[in-house]
């Protein structure tokens, strides 16, 4: 308990307990103050003890009195630690803003977020997020990822009392996070029998001698589960249900923080616990994670509602991850590890890079919420004059996530190019037709970022306010701000330098690729695997010298013209209305008619014709929506099955007593029989 | 394709020659635009004969970009407006913004009867006046509706070709 780490992720476990009895006991006036300084605090202890781990200061602890039976083991590696340390960083951003989110705006009668179930959940759903990295047995980890899914369930419905869609999308969440729970217990569970033991440790001994149909079951059971966590397609209906209906700065930690513990279990399960393992479960990986990719993107592209566009954006982004890691474990089969290494690199960098830019979009679109009280981006506008600080911030936030350069999001996609092309010539046929397929994807769906950021930012903040509620938008409180400006500053540090995060990042590699350095470099990254070298800080700095000169040689061609003000071309006929602008479906229509196959989008139009006459209109009314096809067509089925199950069921018990006597007499001779026979 | 290469060959040359060059008559302010006049065509309240006969202009028996004249689809690229018809209360306001929205340098023609003088909408109830009573008139092309050749040679003063 004398390292670093320890103490530090004692201190953090320590303040969460205290923030959430504040946020308990204390009265609403300064509850959301000191349950959010008590969540801050927890936060930056968490990410001290996950950047010592990342500098090999490694930690572990057996509780053996704290559970019954199994005890608490923990240990903290450089894998671990990462997470810890974006966990916490994420936490300190959203438990600042959530000091002003839960205060109540004015005209928009609070969000009822300054309750005690809320003030007190928030900090242990911090804590259960900073142990389930830290568990190094399987009932350790299972017990914190349990309480990680019903914290942040009972998150998700906070706001039940306002709308009506809360239940549903809690509802959808608590079966999707407990069909998962399902099967990573199942993996886990299994997997401990089959070593004979529940720590990590032992299993990572006794994997080496499992068979193969028993690691692959595990892989595919652990998979299967955390993907679902971690919003890859088909298994991501409820993130973008349940993100748009948490309160934002919850949906910021899950979708920063939470879902980023899915691609943990992978990394943890399949690289590390298990070892590696065959090329078809990195193929389906890496399948997995450009469907997902693609599918998100798409999705996002095409959607009107701000927060749901950024949970589906958390899908591509999983997704691109996912193809990291995919990449990285195929080529350990090939035996060039050091590219797998790069691959592995870039994956954990983009979960660190979309942490970031995540934390900061969901808490700006927040600020945008709570604001106007609308997050359709058909129905916002104009936020630029009456919210600069949120526009500002969402501005970095798009750029980041937009995968272009100047943002971070840039850097790791271009890792991820980098380990993909390299790979070309590795590991014979499958990474030859694989690899070329996954750089495609990974280019259509940066390309799609980019449209899909350019209307969120374009059509929610520029232009006019499209609706009164829009026009009286007026900046957030200061905590706020201070919250968001905090993950911006994570952005920009990223984006500028992010050789500063190499060397932990190649710490946290070497726990499942030993003695591999895919990056090195201060200010110019070079990637010895694929030699090639980048520098963002002097991109960034060509980029802005390039801007200050075009703007120098554009006033002094104008200096010498007489600069005359004139009025907006409008016609002639004026003045220009907000209905003409683009809004979010227009601006997405050209995409949604390319992509119409995928997407399939419904229209209905409804022709009423006036009582006198069939041929005369009265009015006419179309509405288009995109739904998530893999709902309707995958889901929907699903669950009728299951409903037309269980109404069956229900006739088996009519409340008749003497049928139930009945069932057991039946069932009792039943078993006598069978006994009988096979005995 | 070859249907079409066919049709052009067996069409031939359909646009006039050229008449002798018109005297310059261009107003001073118009004579830096160096024989390159961009037009922007507004209906002020016309009849639509006048539209009919700038359509020829620009059609290929008349073929006025032959002599550096060209209808543009903004008064902001424009150099010059065209201006049709009389003056009617509901373009009133949207005549003097498109003159506004002309940068400088910037000419008016009034294009036919009605443009220079209301010509038989004179009184009327919905009519303002003529063109001249809006915006300030360089050139003025009689007629109702005035010929091709009238509006050619109008223009042709303008660009100087």
């Amino acid at each position: 308990m004398t390292s670093v780490t320890g103490a530090a992720l004692s201190a953090s476990l320590g303040a969460s307990v205290l923030a959430a009895s504040a946020g308990a006991v204390l009265p609403r006036r300064i509850r959301p103050v000191a349950a959010g300084i008590g969540t801050a605090a927890a936060g930056a202890a968490a990410v001290v003890a996950g950047v010592a781990a990342m500098t090999g200061r490694s930690w572990s602890a057996w509780l053996p009195e704290l559970l019954p039976l199994a005890g608490v083991r923990l240990a903290v590696d450089p894998l671990g630690g990462l997470f810890i340390a974006v966990t916490g960083a994420v936490a300190v951003c959203a438990a600042v803003y959530g000091v002003g989110y839960a205060r109540p705006a004015d005209g928009h009668g609070g969000h009822g977020l300054d309750g005690r179930t809320v003030q007190a959940v928030l900090p242990l759903f911090v804590a259960a997020m900073l142990l389930v990295p830290a568990a190094a047995s399987v009932s350790t980890f299972l017990v914190a990822w349990e309480l990680m899914a019903l914290a942040s369930l009972l998150l998700v419905v906070a706001e039940h009392r306002h709308r009506e869609s809360v239940g549903q999308a809690g509802l959808w969440y608590a079966v999707m996070t407990h069909l998962g729970l399902v099967a990573i217990l199942a993996a886990l569970a299994g997997l401990a029998a089959a070593a004979h033991g529940e720590s990590f440790d032992r299993m990572r001994a006794a994997a080496e001698g499992m068979s193969p149909a028993v690691r692959g079951a595990v892989f595919v059971a652990a998979f299967a589960g955390f993907a679902s966590k971690a919003g890859i397609v088909p298994l991501h209906v409820w993130l973008p249900r349940a993100h748009p209906e948490a309160p934002s700065h919850v949906s910021a930690l899950m979708s920063a923080a939470m879902v980023n513990l899915g691609v943990y279990g992978i990394v943890r399960v399949g690289f590390d616990l298990l070892g590696g393992g065959p090329r078809w479960w990195w193929l389906l990986v890496l399948a997995a994670g450009a469907v997902s990719a693609l599918y998100g993107i798409l999705q996002a592209a095409v959607a009107t509602d701000l927060k749901r566009l950024l949970a589906y954006s958390t899908c591509e982004n999983m997704g691109l991850v996912l193809v990291g890691l995919g990449a990285g474990g195929l080529l350990v089969t090939a035996d060039a590890r050091p590219l797998a290494a790069l691959a592995l690199t870039a994956a954990l960098l983009h979960v660190v890079n979309h942490s970031a830019f995540k934390t900061l979009l969901f808490l700006a679109a927040g600020s945008v919420l709570r604001a106007t009280g609308l997050r359709d981006l058909d129905a916002l506008g104009g936020l630029r004059t009456r919210m600069p600080v949120t526009t500002a911030m969402f501005a970095v936030g798009a750029l980041a996530a937009s995968a272009l350069p100047l943002g971070n999001g840039f850097v790791s996609e271009w890792l991820l190019l980098q380990s993909l092309i390299g790979s070309l010539g590795e590991g014979g046929t499958i990474t030859a037709v694989t690899m070329p397929v996954a750089v495609g994807a990974l280019a259509l769906s940066a390309g799609l970022a980019v449209a899909t950021f350019v209307k969120a930012f374009g059509t929610g903040f520029l232009a006019r306010p499209r609706t009164p509620q829009a026009e009286a938008a007026a900046e957030s409180p200061a905590a706020m701000g201070v919250g968001m400006g905090a993950a911006a500053a994570c952005c920009v540090a990223l984006a500028l330098v992010p050789a500063f995060t190499v060397p932990g990042l190649a710490r946290a590699v070497q726990v499942v690729l030993p003695g591999q350095d895919a990056v090195a470099g201060q200010v110019t990254l070079r990637l010895a695997a694929a030699s090639s070298t980048m520098s963002p800080l002097l991109i960034a700095v060509g980029v802005a010298v390039a801007a200050a000169a075009l703007l120098a040689l554009l006033r002094f061609a104008t200096t010498w013209r007489v600069r005359r003000r004139a009025r907006l071309w409008d016609c002639g006929m004026g003045p220009m209305t907000a209905r003409m602008e683009y809004t979010a479906t227009s601006f997405a229509e050209p995409l949604q008619r390319v992509f119409d196959d995928v997407l399939a989008p419904e229209t209905d139009v409804n022709v009423t014709p006036l009582a006198e006459s069939a041929y005369l209109v009265d009015s006419v009314s179309y509405r288009a929506r995109v739904g998530d096809r893999i709902e309707s067509r995958l889901y929907r089925p699903l669950i009728a099955a299951a409903t037309a199950v269980g109404e069956a069921a229900r006739r088996l018990a009519d409340g008749s007593v003497h049928r139930y006597l009945a069932y057991g007499f039946f069932t009792f001779t039943g078993v006598l029989i069978v006994l009988a026979v096979t005995r | 394709m070859k249907d079409l290469l066919r049709k052009i060959r067996k069409t031939g040359r359909v646009a006039e020659d050229p008449p002798e060059r018109p005297a310059e008559s261009a107003p001073d302010a118009l004579r830096e635009l160096g024989g390159s006049v961009q037009l922007r065509h507004v209906d002020a309240g016309s009849c639509n004969g006048c539209e009919v006969e700038i359509a020829s202009v620009f059609g290929p028996v008349y073929d006025a970009e032959r002599y550096g004249a060209r209808l543009v689809a903004s008064p902001r690229h424009a150099d010059a407006l065209v201006v049709t018809g009389p003056v009617t209360r509901n373009m009133e306001m949207a005549l003097r913004r498109t003159y506004e929205a002309v940068p400088a340098p910037k000419g008016v023609i009034a294009l036919g009867d009605c443009a220079r003088n209301c010509g038989v909408f004179a009184g009327a109830y919905g009519v303002v006046g003529a063109v001249r009573d809006v915006v300030p008139v360089d050139v003025e092309v009689p007629g109702c509706p005035p010929e091709p050749e009238a509006i050619v040679a109008a223009l042709r003063g303008l660009t100087g070709r």
